[in-house]
């Protein structure tokens, strides 16, 4: 065990955690953050896609141990004070939520790949959620909610993933 | 944040087997530590081949010793003396970053945009992609073409190893268990060169690569090497300009040693080499 401390969508968390503990059971078992998922466990599905320090990655292949000193953002951040970020609002007006097991992951993707990029073309959405499988939607209706979510804020569509 | 009204209560399952995690600040303290703990000690940097491994039960270390807590070990440089220069823990998606990269040595983008996804290129590393010495690997190719060296550094010293020396077998290579690969430098006499990658995959969406060609025209030579048909990446002899396509492909065909699995036949391994080889010729400009 060893004590670590992680911001996770601006709330300090201090724990002592096994070392051999990935980032993902961390969250989901450890501080009970459910929202991100365990897919394949393999990083292959982004099931478990969060942003640490920045960056998108799946955290079942990130050890606990990592995060220490890191910021993170979840799921659980997304809906800041109750209200939809725009990317799931969008998510919910394209009716791109099926069974919705890959959709924490999706989200994350999508927020990540609208900072980089606020208005990417049909081609980057497809790149920028290359890592998240889903096995419902087909992903038509995945990829027009990311568009639309990057044109309902135009240019500053990055600014407002910035709250999402 | 508080628990959700009804989440289960934490349980410890352990899903990876138990290790210590070690991260040493200074590479002399990690030497030191491999010195005394290499043969039950895994480096790691990205983790992804690693974390993937012990998960299914293909590794059982004692220690996992983070190679990203020992400083200058990221950096990507290039000077016109050696060449460019890729730290242990430079990740995938940082060498796609690179302008060096990508304006000098663009077959190495190319195919690092073919590896794995946006997600897994933040941690994985080009450097791990060659210690895990897969007959697949996206990075090992194109290396291969532009002629690349491996650094290991151990108590015992450093050495410098030619690319294709170090990769040994499938997922084996000359790493001793108390070395640590540092970083690669690809040489200069390529540099410039036009090149393209070419990957086969079962579907549109990121995979393993069931066959792949990595062809470069550095003038007046041109360079080919071939993933996923041999136990290694295989470096075809150089070719001279004007070598015609075919030469090429009886070339390669002698050289690999396909095998049918679970992904693939060795008789369409065979034959995609042989057409991704013409596409390649025509469509990287001499």
């Amino acid at each position: 065990m060893r004590h670590i401390t992680v911001t996770i969508n601006g709330e300090r968390y201090e724990r002592d955690v096994a070392e051999h503990r990935t980032l993902l059971h961390f969250l989901r078992d450890d501080l009970g953050l459910t929202g991100t998922k365990e897919g394949c466990g393999a990083g292959e599905c982004g099931a478990c896609t969060i942003i640490m320090d920045g960056r998108a990655v799946n955290s079942c292949l990130v050890l606990a141990m990592e995060a220490d000193g890191a910021a993170l953002e979840t799921i659980e951040g997304a809906a800041a004070g109750g209200e939809l970020s725009v990317i799931q609002q969008a998510f919910h007006d394209h009716h791109a939520v099926q069974c919705g097991y890959c959709t924490p992951g999706m989200v994350m993707s999508a927020t990540d790949l609208l900072r980089r990029n606020p208005n990417p073309s049909r081609e980057e959405i497809i790149d920028g959620i290359e890592g998240n499988f889903c096995r419902c939607t087909g992903y038509q209706q995945i990829i027009e909610a990311i568009e639309a979510a990057a044109g309902a804020t135009g240019t500053a569509a990055g600014k407002e993933a910035d709250h999402a | 944040m508080t628990r959700l009204r009804g989440a289960p209560e934490p349980k410890a399952v352990p899903l990876l087997h138990e290790f210590s995690y070690v991260a040493h600040r200074s590479l002399d303290e990690l030497l030191s530590f491999l010195a005394h703990h290499g043969d039950e000690t895994q480096v790691f940097s990205g983790g992804t081949d690693l974390f993937v491994n012990i998960r299914a039960g293909l590794a059982a270390p004692r220690y996992v010793a983070d190679l990203k807590s020992v400083s200058d070990l990221h950096e990507i440089a290039f000077n016109e003396r050696e060449g460019l220069s890729i730290g242990a823990c430079a990740t995938v998606n940082e060498l796609i970053a690179n302008d060096t990269v990508r304006d000098r040595y663009a077959v190495l983008r190319t195919a690092a945009e073919q590896l794995a996804t946006f997600q897994l290129r933040n941690r994985a590393t080009v450097v791990g992609n060659i210690v895990t010495a897969s007959p697949c690997g996206d990075m090992t190719s194109p290396l291969l073409c532009l002629g690349t060296d491996v650094v290991l550094v151990s108590v015992r010293g450093e050495r410098r190893v030619p690319l294709g020396e170090f990769i040994t077998g499938v997922k084996t290579t000359q790493i001793a268990t108390d070395e640590i690969v540092t970083r690669v430098i690809v040489g200069t006499g390529r540099i410039d060169a036009a090149g393209g990658y070419r990957k086969l995959k079962r579907i549109k969406g990121h995979d393993l690569g069931v066959v792949a060609v990595a062809l470069i025209k550095s003038m007046p030579a041109v360079r080919v090497a071939i993933s996923s048909a041999a136990p290694t990446p295989v470096l075809l002899p150089e070719f001279g300009a004007d070598a015609p396509v075919a030469e090429i492909q009886a070339s390669a065909q002698a050289a690999i040693s396909p095998i049918d699995d679970v992904r693939c036949t060795a008789e369409y391994r065979r034959f995609m080499v042989d057409v991704y080889i013409r596409r390649l010729m025509e469509e990287v400009p001499a």
